[in-house]
């Protein structure tokens, strides 16, 4: 029952039609099954599956990718408002775009997941310097800055990442607090991040999602 | 529906090589080549004064031997079958062997009917009166010369930006001039080297001395867009990186003009490098408002020059609100798995034969396949999509596996992959969110667009209908929407012509630069026009 609410679920996300998404929920409330159930044992549930299917299609476009976090988001949103009591939070990220980049939908996405896999998102914006990356994740107690950057400069110059990298290193952070980066120029070169001085990095949103949760549980190890 | 202008095929055989040309009957044998890398010798303008264009008749149907011929030919080398190519006109179907060509050159002539004529208020002149005009583009640069005094175009060459080996799109071509001094010495010197260069051979094959003339040249015109005119005058191109700098003109005009005057051997040239309008839009499009003369028509009109970096201008009978968007690199082949750039063996056309399913490929210089470039792309994506083997989504209805989908069988060259289609379908959402986002800020709906001007990568074999039908081109009526192929080197052209007055500065103050990265709401509309379906002509304005 619940496997063939999950799937087609996943049918009308994979196929980027967001009524027929929807369509699902509602009719998955109707049966009985509360808030808390849709979350945990349909979207979450829904996002590793997908995650599942985008490794062995890796040919999955953007609107799907969107769609995917676009919907899961939505759908997340509104059924936390009929949450019987708070839900308990994975952890914290800020996130932003890098320096001088000002392409905001790679963050969206991200962020999208993020929020329907129970992580609270302290959205930057665009355009974010280092060291207010590094001073919100404080002052919120992130356990991960997630930076995109869709450009070569951004993604490699000496104000982006690296420099978050130096500024968390000179404060005594950087147990406390992990880096992901994303965007265009790390697909391209899969070793990138780490000459910019990230933890970890991600090809796409939905297994962003997952690489970052992983990192939250790093931290929360410690 | 096609005009009925009879065609035939010539064939000429150099070193080896064959090309097979289709050309009008009437078309000179040396024009025909000029447009290839097979070219004759010359050193006149074809005029048959300097004898060097000899090429051996084989077969077919042409014009007997003209007087000029008589006397640059003897009499048993006319028995030979020798003749002079430029005063060679194709009557039929005809084969030539060429045994001593020109060098090499990676210099051609722009095919004439790519050409837009272009007059002028002649300026009044005693000296000097040569031209040159330069489109200065990321992957191609094209040049033309011109007598000034009688506004006679003598000839033009275009060849690729040799800057291209250090990336394709312009950031990367401005990341690689920051790295280090000497590199950006070096990109500026090749782009001007190059420019040189094409102005060499023009001189050398079209007037038949090279030297006396450069002397005689007295003004050229640049435009290109913001990237390729810092690179080239070395100045402006860190400030380039800094969004802060993007809404307004950035100064990329040569620090030292006289070293540069001497660079070229030009000593009496006035050399202008026509400023860019912002970060990321480029003189080359105040050339385009020029060449496709936006401005004059009643109504509103919308330029989009595709290219590397796509540039869009919106006339709405008072301004130009300008701007600019990443969509192109996809056109010109870049991130796509069988994508190139128009050169011979790129599928231009792709048809569907009456039959309904089987695709017929066209290529240039009619060669083996390998691979689209941007309209056979097009092409290719309309016709899937129409056979339901694409859905609008851009999903393969059935997965074509990792070979992708073979448009010819067994030819690897010709397959299509699911993430080519991605690309396709990013490239042609940003362009036509870019529109949109125009239009909507000047209070326009599609409906008031008298005149859409494509210009840039496509030229003229962009098909329309196909264009439309995934989303690129809005649904406007055929006699609204004309191709061009060369409308920034119009646009300079007219400008070499008008001494005097600056036709740029004129266009340029009218315009009004948008940021596409500071509209609100132009990322989700964005999303949407992903979807490979036709632009929504009737969409409401919200104020
Ligand atoms: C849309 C677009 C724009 C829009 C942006 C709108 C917006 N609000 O975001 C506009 C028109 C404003 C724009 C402007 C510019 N752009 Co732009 N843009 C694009 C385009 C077409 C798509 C980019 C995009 O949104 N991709 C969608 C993302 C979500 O896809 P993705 O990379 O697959 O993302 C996944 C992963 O990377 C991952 N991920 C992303 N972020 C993160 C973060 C973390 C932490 C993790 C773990 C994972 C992760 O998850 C995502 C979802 O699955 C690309 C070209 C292309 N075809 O891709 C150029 C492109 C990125 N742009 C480019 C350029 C040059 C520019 C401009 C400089 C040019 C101009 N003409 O103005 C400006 C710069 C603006 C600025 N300062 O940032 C270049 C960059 C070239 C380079 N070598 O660096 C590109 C590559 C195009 C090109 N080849 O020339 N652009
Ligand atoms: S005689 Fe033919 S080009 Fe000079």
């Amino acid at each position: 029952m619940l496997d063939d609410i999950i799937n087609h679920y996943n049918e009308a996300v994979f196929d980027t039609d967001k009524e027929a998404a929807f369509e699902v929920i509602d009719n998955a409330l109707a049966e009985g099954y509360t808030p808390e159930d849709i979350i945990f044992k349909v979207v979450i549930p829904a996002i590793n599956e997908m995650m599942a299917i985008i490794t062995k299609d890796p040919d999955a476009n953007l609107a799907q990718h969107f769609m995917t976090a676009q919907i899961a988001s939505e759908v997340t949103e509104k059924m936390l408002l009929q949450f019987k009591s708070p839900p308990e939070i994975v952890g914290r990220v800020v996130i932003g775009t890098a320096v001088g980049d000002l392409h905001s939908l790679g963050k969206r996405i991200v962020s999208g997941c993020l929020k329907a896999m129970m992580v609270e998102i302290i959205d930057l914006g665009v355009n974010v310097a280092a060291e207010r990356f590094v001073d919100e994740a404080i002052a919120h107690d992130a356990q991960v800055i997630a930076i995109s950057a869709m450009m070569v400069h951004s993604a490699t110059g000496e104000n982006g990442c690296r420099k978050v990298r130096k500024l968390l290193n000179e404060q005594g952070l950087e147990s406390r607090i992990k880096i992901a980066v994303g965007g265009a120029p790390f697909r391209f070169d899969p070793e990138l991040y780490k000459t910019v001085g990230a933890d970890a990095w991600a090809a796409d949103g939905i297994s962003a999602a997952k690489t970052i949760v992983d990192l939250i549980h790093e931290v929360n190890a410690k | 529906m096609s005009f009925e202008s009879a065609l035939a095929t010539l064939i000429v055989h150099s070193d080896g090589e064959t090309q097979h040309l289709q050309v009008d009957v009437g078309t000179c044998v040396r024009d025909a080549l000029d447009t290839t890398a097979i070219r004759v010798r010359a050193a006149c303008g074809g005029t048959g004064s300097c004898g060097a264009c000899v090429i051996k008749y084989l077969s077919g149907a042409v014009n007997p031997a003209t007087l000029a011929e008589y006397q640059k030919l003897s009499a048993s080398e006319r028995q030979e079958g020798l003749r002079l190519a430029c005063q060679i006109r194709v009557v039929g179907d005809t084969e030539w062997l060429l045994e001593h060509p020109a060098h090499v050159s990676s210099w051609k002539s722009i095919a004439p009917e790519d050409l837009i004529p272009v007059e002028g208020q002649l300026p009044e002149l005693q000296h000097f009166i040569y031209g040159l005009a330069v489109d200065l583009g990321t992957t191609h640069i094209r040049i033309s010369l011109w007598n000034r005094k009688t506004g006679q175009r003598i000839a033009n060459r275009s060849g690729f930006n040799p800057q291209s080996v250090f990336g394709a799109d312009v950031l990367n071509r401005l990341n690689a001039a920051l790295l280090t001094d000497n590199r950006s010495l070096e990109m500026a010197q090749l782009a001007r080297q190059a420019v040189l260069e094409a102005l060499r051979d023009i001189l050398a094959r079209d007037i038949g001395e090279v030297s006396p003339m450069l002397k005689e040249i007295g003004s050229v015109i640049i435009a290109g867009n913001t990237a390729m005119l810092a690179l080239l005058s070395l100045n402006g191109a860190n400030q380039l990186l800094n969004p802060d700098n993007w809404q307004q003109p950035i100064d990329c005009l040569p620090l030292g003009h006289d070293t540069w005057q001497s660079e070229w051997n030009l000593p009496n040239a006035k050399i202008k490098l026509e400023p860019a309008l912002a970060g990321f839009v480029g003189s080359d499009l105040t050339a385009d408002i020029i060449g496709t003369r936006l401005t004059e028509a009643a109504g509103a009109s919308l330029l989009v020059d595709i290219g590397t970096n796509t540039e869009l201008a919106l006339w709405d009978g008072h301004r130009l609100l300008v701007t600019s968007v990443p969509g192109g690199p996809a056109f010109e082949g870049v991130g796509i798995r069988n994508g190139m750039s128009a050169e011979p063996g790129a599928i231009y056309r792709v048809e569907r034969l009456d039959d309904g399913h089987s695709l017929k490929l066209s290529t240039l210089g009619a060669a083996t396949a390998r691979g689209f470039c941007g309209s056979g792309l097009i092409d290719m994506i309309a016709i899937l999509l129409e056979s339901g083997t694409l859905k609008p989504s851009g999903r393969f209805s059935q997965n074509p596996g990792p070979d992708g989908f073979l448009a010819e069988a067994e030819n690897p060259k010709t397959a299509v992959t699911p993430g080519d289609v991605d690309a396709l379908q990013r490239a042609k959402a940003a362009i036509a969110t870019a529109m949109e986002t125009l239009l909507t800020n000047s209070g326009l709906t599609w409906e008031s667009i008298e005149r859409l001007c494509v210009c840039g990568t496509f030229g003229r074999h962009l098909n329309i209908r196909h264009a439309q039908a995934i989303g690129l081109l809005p649904s406007l009526n055929n006699d609204k929407i004309e191709l061009y192929a060369n409308a920034t080197l119009a646009g300079c052209e007219k400008a070499l012509l008008s001494d005097g007055i600056s036709l740029f500065d004129h266009y340029a103050a009218l315009t009004q630069v948008i940021n596409l990265s500071y509209v609100p709401g132009y990322d989700d509309l964005y999303i949407n026009n992903l979807r490979l379906r036709p632009i929504e002509m009737h969409s409401v304005i919200n104020t």
